[in-house]
């Protein structure tokens, strides 16, 4: 996806409207067919705070698209302007390609939306629950039996069919959510902070879930605290502080444009351990090829040690609260 | 297609034990009401042998179960009703709602038609008690249509009310206060202001200086007391003779005009009330009507305050 993603800083002024690089070039926009969510210079402020400032955004179609960024950092209320809550205060934003703030409807047809607060009616059944959202989307009577046995079995809750909500765990009720979220076959998802409060077993069931609705041709948009988890699933990442964009892109494309360093570690047959700082993809290639080749050392393990997206964000945050 | 919110509240509703302690609470203290108003008259001893003292006593019962079943309602009404806009966001349910094809106006409709069903059930519930003055005489079946369907019109009008203001508030706790002091203030309101200003005015003459009688009609007391007037229901005995008593005091210090200022003109004359006859205006429509306007009003800035998107999150 890198020949896609739109990369800027936190300084990057637009040049007539169109979004650019730190080197001050201006970003190659992609056509609208292959874009789910587009933000140009969109900003919210409430009273005197400036919760997103001047954001541009591209989410490619297809894509698992996290977005970072400390708390406060603006990403709830990008969240909530995408997903027809919220009217930006200026700027531009576009989700498969209508204004939520002008044809919400169509916008709602198309997205589908887990807010971060868990919210359920604990007094419905399982099913009852799928059953109140399919009417709330106008979905026909006779489509729900269906509708929620194919939900269910997605969503790992075939067995609870029956059972009460407020009797889930709070990993079922989140996956419910989802499965709420997706009653009318939304092509994009808009997931906020889905994986706070779930243990590990049910953190990696949803990344696996979420996989799979990637496979299945959605959009996904995604945030979370949990880096080493974006890291593992999402395709694009952007990087949020105090409302404003700080980088966007793949983790490694953010990486090598930020000049980032990175450490290799390897293993020797004789037990030795070494570490090398590389800055890029190329000069780790290049040390492999040195140690194999050149040198002729025998190496058993080469492994690239993971600060990853943990690292990247330390490196680009600076901690800014608004 | 019926209403989605409304399925969902009735299922959720009559799933949870509250309703029926509602229902079983309004029915006893109903029956409590016959008891205690019938033992009253009947140590009196004239019961058995006085038919028309039995026909009065059956249009006493009438009165004061209407009376408590009016009380009831308006204190049922907000608590039950207050959690309708507030319950959702304190639930952090509210914004899925929100970001489905439902409309606001379907959101608040459907709420407020799960509130109203409830209200339906309660009343008819008492209807068999509601029965009882019928078997002693002293009124027709219609007066107990008249009265629990006034009734029902009140508790739908509040109802609305409630509902609407529940949508300015994000607990449910904060929600219920603001119901039950809204609540009061309807019943308080109008009486408060007509009795200062007649007691400033002091003349109590039939001039322009008196207060207009129009503020005690959007009273429920006075709403229900003047729709179910009928024979013998002016003299005093029961909180609704009481407040007939002051609407009739009230439109003759006014001209018998709801309007002190405007007692003679043409404009005047349609809101005139001739005492003793049947084609005046009643003071229990224009009530309604007053509270029907409060309650459209607070409809539709309810609604727009579920419209989304919006400026700050709601």
């Amino acid at each position: 996806m890198s020949d896609t993603i739109d990369i800027e800083t936190s300084d990057g002024e637009p040049i007539d409207g169109h979004p650019v690089d730190g080197d001050g070039k201006v970003v190659e926009e992609q056509p609208a067919a292959a874009v789910a969510v587009r933000a140009q210079q969109l900003s919210k402020r409430y009273g005197s705070l400036l919760a997103v400032n001047q954001l541009d955004l591209v989410v490619p179609r297809g894509s698992i698209f996290g977005l970072i960024g400390p708390n406060g950092a603006g990403k709830s209320t990008t969240f909530a302007m995408m997903a027809t809550l919220l009217r930006p205060t200026s700027g531009r934003i576009t989700v498969m390609g209508a204004d939520p703030s002008q044809k919400p409807r169509t916008v709602r047809r198309r997205m589908g939306y887990m807010p971060d607060n868990l919210g359920v009616y604990d007094n419905l059944r399982v099913d009852e629950y799928i059953e109140f959202f399919a009417a709330s989307y106008g979905i026909s009577r006779t489509e729900w039996p269906s509708l929620i046995d194919g939900l269910l079995e997605l969503v790992d809750l075939s067995v609870k069919r029956s059972s009460m909500v407020n009797s889930l765990s709070r990993g079922m009720k989140q996956r419910l959510s989802l499965a709420r979220a997706l009653v009318h076959d939304p092509e994009l998802l808009i997931l906020d902070e889905p994986a706070s409060g779930l243990d590990p077993r049910a953190r990696v069931e949803l990344r696996e879930l979420l996989k799979t609705l990637n496979t299945m041709g959605k959009t996904i948009v995604i945030s979370s605290h949990i880096l080493a988890e974006l890291e593992e699933m999402c395709t694009d990442i952007a990087i949020m502080e105090a409302g404003k964009l700080l980088a966007a892109g793949t983790p490694r494309e953010i990486l090598s444009r930020l000049g980032g360093a990175r450490t290799v570690r390897v293993r020797f047959a004789t037990g030795a351990t070494e570490a090398f700082t590389v800055n890029d993809d190329a000069e780790q290639a290049a040390l492999l090829r040195r140690l194999l080749v050149d040198e002729e050392r025998d190496v058993v393990e080469f492994v690239e040690e993971s600060g990853g997206l943990e690292q990247l964000f330390m490196s680009i945050t600076e901690g800014v609260v608004q | 297609m019926m209403n989605p919110v409304l399925g969902r509240e009735l299922r959720e509703r009559m799933r949870t034990g509250r309703a029926f302690v509602v229902i079983g609470v309004f029915l006893s203290l109903l029956i409590l009401t016959v008891y205690l108003v019938y033992q009253g008259t009947k140590s009196t001893g004239e019961i058995q042998t006085d038919l028309a003292r039995q026909t009065r006593l059956g249009r006493d019962l009438y009165e004061w179960v209407l009376f408590v079943m009016l009380a009831l309602v308006l204190f049922f009404v907000p608590g039950l009703t207050a959690g309708a806009i507030a319950g959702e966001r304190e639930r952090q349910t509210l914004l899925p709602l929100q970001v489905t094809l439902l409309r606001p106006r379907s959101i608040f409709i459907g709420k407020v038609l799960a509130a109203m069903s409830f209200l339906v059930l309660l009343l008819v519930a008492a209807v068999p008690v509601m029965m009882v003055a019928y078997l002693l005489g002293g009124i027709r079946v219609l007066d107990g249509v008249k009265g629990i369907g006034i009734i029902f019109v009140v508790a739908v009008l509040l109802t609305i009310m409630v509902a609407a203001l529940s949508s300015l508030a994000r607990r449910v706790q904060t929600a219920t206060l603001v119901a039950y002091g809204f609540t009061a203030l309807i019943i308080l309101l109008g009486p408060l202001l007509y009795f200062t200003m007649r007691v400033a005015d002091g003349s109590k003459g039939a001039d322009l200086e008196n207060p207009p009688a129009v503020l005690l009609t959007f009273n429920p007391i006075a709403i229900v007391a003047d729709a179910t007037a009928g024979e013998n229901s002016n003299e005093s005995g029961n909180p609704l003779r009481w407040s007939r008593g002051e609407l009739v005091n009230a439109k003759s210090y006014n001209n018998d005009s709801w309007f002190a200022w405007f007692p003679d003109d043409d404009f005047g004359a349609r809101f005139r009330i001739l005492n003793g006859n049947d084609d005046g205006f009643p003071a229990w429509i224009l009530g309604t009507a007053i509270l029907s306007a409060v309650a459209g009003t607070l409809s539709l800035f309810a609604i727009r305050r579920l419209r989304t998107p919006a400026e700050t999150e709601r």
